[in-house]
């Protein structure tokens, strides 16, 4: 008997908080979708950045196999001599020689990871990189034999005993699939023998890596020291999987601005949940007061509330799990790992579901919810019944907002904050900088509301004079909608900028990078491409090339933690070479007796410390050279750092001809077109190399940006448009809230046309001023992004365009949609019965 | 002045329901009404349609001539901007107005001149009782002060009919009997008509005459 | 012996006219002979005996250097070319152990680091080297379990084998390598087993062989012993098995006290299972005693312990038996060598 009484009575207890719940559907909806966003993004780089990370230290391992140190160097590898000596040392038990390239495929965009083995010295300690059983022994030292990982015969579509080209400087060299690799991780390569490699690739006498295991007992730090000391310069020694965290500081940037971006959403979910729940409480005024009459404790209120909250937010955040997994699983069927960067390239990941992380974006999920409901649970608690009862209390919800220190005390933080440097690489003052500054100015939201209102001179016209008086005498209610605008408003304007400006810059930049008329590239999709002196010769020797300019890349290791820097070395025709660079600041002509000039890019000042006129050493071929720093550039290709040196002094150095590019500068009455045809008829193989005017390469490089920035700003601007559709529904919500008070003044003689115009004047009021706050807030802001987030993140600088005529337009855009929001609910509101709402009393 | 004749109203829905059958009533100018009967009866939809915020299924209502059945819903929003004012149970003083802006709302509906709403708005809040109490906020007034302001409001341009509806129904007795005096002393300076709607015996005692509204129409009160 | 075929699989690829040829009449030479024949095909110096420790406990070690060219890559100038390769085997039998600890070790020719050396004997791996001294050999493993660093003096000229130096494993005269064997090796130095340091001495054998030939279609494997006399002689002896298991070819030689050496033609050389230990770890079967005939002789061989299977799949990639055995007559001690048996796992692929 008791058990059957208690069952209804906890049902009722449910429905107290429940029902309320199910009254605002569509508010609910909305909150529940913008916390479900925030969940999804979170979750989905979560899951796609530890995939990546898995599959990466998977294919490190495999790599590196039982290595305790790897000694590396430059891109283009080391003394091979050096590994009879390492080998030789007492504490080394084994030491492999590794040859590594990335071998261009003719007509394959992605190259092969290539390694050339001693396979007697790798079974020791790489036995992952062994040929798995083949038919022949001998296929594991033949010199056309490679044997590929699974996941690389898999995406080449190849099986034992097929043939795979690869293209070596100009020619296509026939390799013979011999079979497959023992390793059983989703990273492509391929593995020849360490002669047959050298051979291959043209690299007799060098070797790209030494893997060391060392004997039991060894100390690894003292042998680690001692091989340091010893080794030439431009080569480190490491603990093996070091590379693992170098490479994860290479996509630590970009991940953490795709996690800000999630934040960014989750944000705007607890937000709306903070807008929903304190209007529910407005409206709910009456009802919690009877509560609170009928015996329910303050603390019941508060906890019914946050309960309210907690159950928006597990319903947002189980909702967003399941999508941030789907979302996740579509990335990387898409765009692999790298969310399409190019960090992880060639690796071909699985999903899992961690229980972890998917217990934490829950409990993050939760949390946000849970802070949106707080303030207006603890409102709720406080209000005292009795007064609460009482018709037109609903503005003292909203006193609270008021007070003015703590919003300037959160912008003044945010200002210091711009001027901190990055933490581990990670720009985050200026993340918490934007924070604070995006607080600060929504927690100064109603001071501002009310002194900009009230210096407005009330108009002639009843409606827009109750709108503005409405404003005026209860600017509370309108900063929640205000706030929102913000909000919405200023991170669209500050992405909006800074891609706009990141945009212009490229795109000025590629005017001053691509001058002449032709360019031919053999660095696409792999290293082993290349011009031989030979090809080189004939080449500007072509009627109807009136000057070509030679570029050779390298790639230098100059710190252990960092990844590899480019060594441009270029020839500049005779030019002043400071005239054509896009430099950045005053340039240094290095006096009589100086080092040679090096103009290094941006990173490198923000890396390892550059300035003009400084005297630098590069390793070059094993030896350290001095330059001097003649001038800083922008490099917008690449973000690890760059330095461009003369051709000439680079061939003097290190004695390597080869070229990767070449500018082609016409003769008059030559057109790209018969150059390209002359060139691919009078060098063999130079059907391998790709072709571009400067138009196309400038065409082709703004697409790749587009294509990189819609995936992040797709995710944005749908975080934004919840945001505001969130909104809307917010404002809709509380123009019903207001349904007796246009019962009344149908009473005292507004038609429905002046009612409409007082919603719509209030909407444009509200978010004209939200617009104006926004448009200032976000052009802050997004200086704060050009000159912070991404120098820091990317290192490299970008002159502000802000667009102007679009950002005028999404305003004016955005005016419209609030006032027809206005209206539209105006209109919703006067459908309801207004002149029976004048009787509902209590 | 006001003439109701034949008015009949049914509600459509699943069940349709006839509120009002055959209510006829005459009322002459600076006439002052009381409107008894029981809860559901249709008081209220009675208000409405003289107020021109519904339209009856028969009958007619004339105001000084006008046929108010006949108006489009402008034309009967303009009619009572100008010629009607009103008294809630629920006061309905906009919260965020001050009292001031609250009672010059029918004067700024009714384009008077800045100046002359001012001194009007402030000639009426003293004769409620309210004089220098312009720019107090709704929050700081007692329910009486409210519905005295709310008396103010609906006078203040000066209409030729009042319509209260249940003026006192959220009142303590003492403040009932203030606001009702007041509400007769002002129709009768004001030489307004006023119908007020109530269950009351002793607020219905303070009209000229009680009619009691029943499902066959309006009958005098005995 | 052997192990020919073991290289041989290595170098299906490469045309028998590019290598160097055994031909009859070409007399050995010393010291140029100790050392590495790059021109052949495969090499190896086989190092099999017994010794005692201190406290007398009887102990059997092998150690064995091959080299194999391999045939590809030779036009190559990189110094990473295999154009030579090495691998090496190293064994101990420890009774007290009751099964046969060994390692293995490969490595492609180059650096330094692992050589053949032309000349005279010298052979290494990393730290597993065997060089000629002027007494005689000194070998230096290092292996997993355990570790060597022996010397080995000669007591005796070198023994060639089959006719002066060209021994014949076939009916058809292509079937030969060049082969000479260094019996009653005098053993002295230190065993490291688990840490523990074992002054030894005993007596050991050496066989140097190289060739290029391919064995015979018919062979499935071989046979094979080289005993140290208790009075002074040698005894090496060995026949190549068909797929039933018969003798296809044989030979061998008996090198008196008094130094005379008789060569055994095919039919004066008989091998007979006595007894068969199956492997637990392989499942692979090998007859560890065996009934030998040489000539007038009719001995009985008996293992040292049963378990001395080798697994060299990472190696050379195959599994035999090489094990010391001790040879009675008629229950009376004649002399203690090594018996190889191959073939047993898989028919050796040539």
């Amino acid at each position: 008997m008791r058990a059957t009484m208690r069952a209804p009575l906890a049902l009722s207890r449910a429905a107290l908080f429940l029902a309320p719940l199910a009254q605002h559907k569509g508010r609910l909806a909305v909150s529940v979708l913008a916390i479900a966003l925030g969940v999804a993004l979170g979750y989905a780089v979560q899951l796609i950045n530890a995939v990546a990370l898995n599959e990466f230290s998977q294919a490190v391992r495999s790599l590196a196999g039982e290595a305790d140190l790897e000694i590396r160097g430059p891109r283009a590898g080391f003394d091979e001599m050096l590994y009879a000596r390492v080998a030789r040392m007492a504490q080394v038990a084994v030491a492999s020689p590794v040859l590594e390239a990335e071998a261009k495929l003719p007509g394959r965009k992605e190259p092969l990871h290539l390694l050339g083995v001693d396979a007697f010295r790798a079974a020791q300690v790489q036995p992952a990189l062994i040929g798995s059983a083949p038919a022949d022994l001998l296929d594991l030292l033949r010199p056309d034999a490679i044997f590929l990982s699974p996941a690389a015969a898999d995406s080449l579509s190849l099986k034992p005993g097929d043939r795979l080209a690869v293209q070596v400087g100009l020619t296509q060299q026939s390799l013979r699939v011999a079979g497959l690799l023992r390793a059983s991780g989703r990273e492509r390569l391929g593995v020849m023998d360490i002669a047959a490699a050298q051979l291959l690739l043209g690299r007799s006498g060098s070797i790209s890596r030494l893997d060391l295991r060392l004997r039991p007992g060894a100390d690894m730090d003292a042998v680690q020291a001692d091989l340091q000391a010893q080794l030439p310069p431009g080569l480190i020694v490491e603990r093996s999987h070091r590379d693992l965290q170098r490479n994860a500081n290479l996509s630590r940037a970009y991940r953490v601005n795709l996690n800000v971006l999630a934040l960014v959403a989750l944000f705007t979910g607890g937000f709306l949940v903070f807008s929903a729940q304190a209007l529910s409480v407005v409206r709910r005024r009456a009802q919690l007061a009877l509560l609170r009459v009928f015996g329910v404790t303050r603390g019941g209120i508060a906890r019914m509330l946050l309960a309210e909250g907690a159950l928006i937010g597990a319903a947002g955040a189980v909702l967003g799990l399941v999508a941030g997994y789907l979302m996740a699983a579509a990335v990387l069927a898409r765009f692999g790992a790298d969310l399409g960067a190019g960090e992880f390239r060639g690796l071909h990941p699985d999903l899992h579901a961690d229980p972890w992380a998917s217990a934490l974006f829950f409990a993050l999920g939760v949390a946000v919810a849970l802070a949106g409901s707080l303030s207006a649970a603890l409102e709720a608690a406080r209000a005292a019944p009795a007064q609460a009862l009482k018709a037109g209390d609903e503005q003292t919800a909203f006193a609270r907002l008021r007070p003015a220190w703590p919003g300037v005390a959160l912008l003044l933080a945010g200002a210091l904050c711009t001027a901190a440097g990055p933490v581990g690489g990670i720009p985050l003052f200026g993340y918490i900088a934007i924070a604070l500054m995006l607080l600060g100015t929504l927690a100064l939201m109603p001071r501002l509301a009310t002194t900009v209102f009230a210096v407005l001179p009330l108009p002639r016209a009843a409606g827009a004079r109750l709108a503005l008086a409405q404003l005026q005498g209860a600017p509370g209610q309108a900063a929640v909608s205000l706030a929102a605008i913000v909000a919405s408003f200023s991170l669209m304007v500050a992405m909006g900028i800074m891609v706009a400006s990141f945009r212009v810059s490229l795109s000025q930049w590629l005017d001053q990078v691509l001058p002449a008329e032709l360019y031919m590239r053999t660095g696409m999709g792999g290293d082993t491409g290349f011009l031989s002196p030979e090809d080189q010769e004939r080449i500007a020797a072509l009627p109807g090339v009136r000057r070509a300019e030679f570029l050779r890349i390298e790639q230098l290791l100059l710190a252990p933690d960092k990844p590899r820097v480019a060594l441009l070395a270029r020839s500049f025709g005779g030019d002043d070479p400071g005239q054509r660079l896009p430099l950045v600041g005053a340039a240094f002509a290095p006096r009589a007796g100086d080092p040679p000039p090096l103009w290094a890019s941006e990173a490198m000042v923000d890396l390892y410390g550059y300035r003009v006129g400084q005297v630098v050493q590069l390793p070059l071929a094993g030896q350290l050279r001095r330059f001097t720093v003649a001038g800083i550039w922008r490099d917008y290709a690449r973000q690890h750092g760059s330095v461009i040196i003369a051709r000439e002094l680079y061939m003097a150095y290190t004695g390597d001809r080869k070229a990767n590019d070449v500018a082609l500068y016409l003769a008059p009455g030559a057109s790209p077109a018969s150059v390209m045809r002359a060139i691919r008829a009078s060098i063999p193989g130079a059907a391998n190399v790709e072709y571009g005017a400067p138009a196309e390469i400038r065409a082709r490089s703004l697409k790749v940006f587009d294509r990189t920035f819609a995936v992040t700003y797709a995710l944005e601007a749908v975080a934004v448009i919840i945001g505001l559709f969130g909104l809307s529904s917010n404002f809709g919500a509380l123009v019903l809230a207001r349904s007796r008070e246009f019962g009344m003044l149908r009473h005292v003689g507004m038609t429905r046309r002046q009612i409409g115009a007082m919603l719509a004047a209030e909407g444009a009021l509200v978010s004209a001023l939200g617009l104006a706050l926004g448009l200032a807030l976000g052009w802050v802001i997004s200086l704060v992004l050009i000159r912070v987030v991404n120098r820091q993140s990317f290192h490299w600088s970008m002159e502000l365009h802000p667009p102007w005529a679009l950002l005028a337009l999404l305003a004016a855009a955005l005016l419209l949609l609030a006032m027809f929001t206005a209206l539209a609910s105006g209109r919703r509101a006067l459908g309801v019965d207004v002149v029976r709402a004048v009787r509902e009393d209590w | 002045m006001l003439v109701l004749d034949k008015l009949a109203k049914t509600y459509a829905g699943a069940r349709s329901r006839s509120v009002l059958r055959g209510v006829d009533l005459t009322l002459a100018a600076g006439e002052y009404i009381a409107v008894m009967g029981e809860s559901g009866i249709g008081k209220s939809t009675l208000l409405n349609l003289i107020a021109g915020l519904d339209a009856p299924d028969a009958g007619s209502i004339r105001l000084d001539g006008v046929e108010l059945t006949r108006l489009d819903d402008d034309a009967a929003t303009l009619l009572r901007r100008k010629s009607m004012g009103f008294v809630f149970q629920a006061f309905h003083i906009l919260p965020y107005l001050s009292l001031a802006q609250n009672v010059a709302l029918p004067l700024v509906l009714n384009r008077v001149a800045e100046d002359e709403a001012a001194a009007r708005t402030h000639a009426m809040l003293a004769a409620v009782g309210l004089a220098g109490r312009e720019a107090s906020m709704p929050r700081e007034l007692s329910g009486g002060e409210l519905q005295r302001a709310a008396i103010a409001r609906a006078l203040v341009h000066s209409p030729k009919l009042l319509l209260a509806d249940e003026p006192t129904g959220n009142l303590d007795p003492d403040s009932a009997a203030q606001v009702l005096a007041l509400l007769r002393a002002q129709v009768k300076t004001r030489n307004a008509a006023c119908i007020l709607v109530t269950h009351s015996q002793a607020a219905a005692a303070t009209a000229d005459r009680i009619v009691v509204l029943t499902a066959q129409g309006l009958r005098e009160a005995g | 012996m052997m192990l020919l075929a073991l290289c041989a699989c290595l170098c299906a690829g490469a045309r028998a006219q590019d290598y160097a040829q055994v031909k009859p009449g070409v007399a050995l030479q010393f010291p140029r002979d100790a050392g590495s024949h790059a021109q052949f095909r495969t090499e190896w110096w086989y190092l099999t005996g017994w010794v005692k420790d201190a406290r007398g406990r009887d102990l059997g070690i092998q150690i064995t250097f091959f080299r194999n060219r391999p045939g590809v890559a030779e036009s190559n100038p990189s110094k990473f070319a295999p154009r030579q390769l090495l691998f090496a085997h190293a064994a101990l039998a420890d009774p007290g152990k009751g099964k046969l600890l060994h390692d293995q070790r490969a490595a492609r020719a180059g650096f330094g680091l692992a050589e053949a050396q032309e000349g005279r004997t010298g052979v290494w791996i990393d730290d597993w080297s065997l060089r000629q001294t002027d007494a005689g050999y000194s070998a230096r493993i290092a292996a997993h379990d355990f570790s060597y660093a022996l010397d080995f003096k000669t007591t005796q000229p070198p023994l060639a084998q089959g006719e002066g130096g060209l021994s014949r494993k076939g009916p058809r005269p292509a079937q030969a390598s060049y082969y000479y064997s260094e019996p009653q090796l005098k053993v002295s130095g230190t065993i490291t087993v688990a840490g523990e340091r074992r002054e030894v001495s005993g007596t050991a054998w050496l066989d140097h062989e190289w060739s290029s030939a391919y064995l015979a279609e018919e062979a499935v494997g071989w046979d094979w012993v080289g005993l140290n006399l208790a009075d002074g002689g040698a005894l090496m002896a060995f026949r190549i098995r068909d797929k039933d298991g018969r003798s296809y070819w044989a030979g061998g030689s008996l090198r008196g006290a008094d130094g005379r050496v008789r060569v055994l033609k095919p039919e004066e050389v008989g091998f007979e299972p006595a007894r068969r230990w199956r492997s637990p770890r392989t499942g692979v079967e090998y007859p560890v005693a065996m009934r030998l005939r040489a000539g007038e002789l009719n001995l009985e061989l008996e293992p040292l312990l049963d378990d001395q299977e080798l697994d060299a799949r990472a190696s050379t990639g195959t599994i035999y038996w090489e094990g010391a055995v001790r040879a009675r007559a008629g229950g009376k001690m004649l002399g203690q060598g090594y018996l190889e048996l191959t073939g047993y796992w898989k028919r050796l692929k040539m």
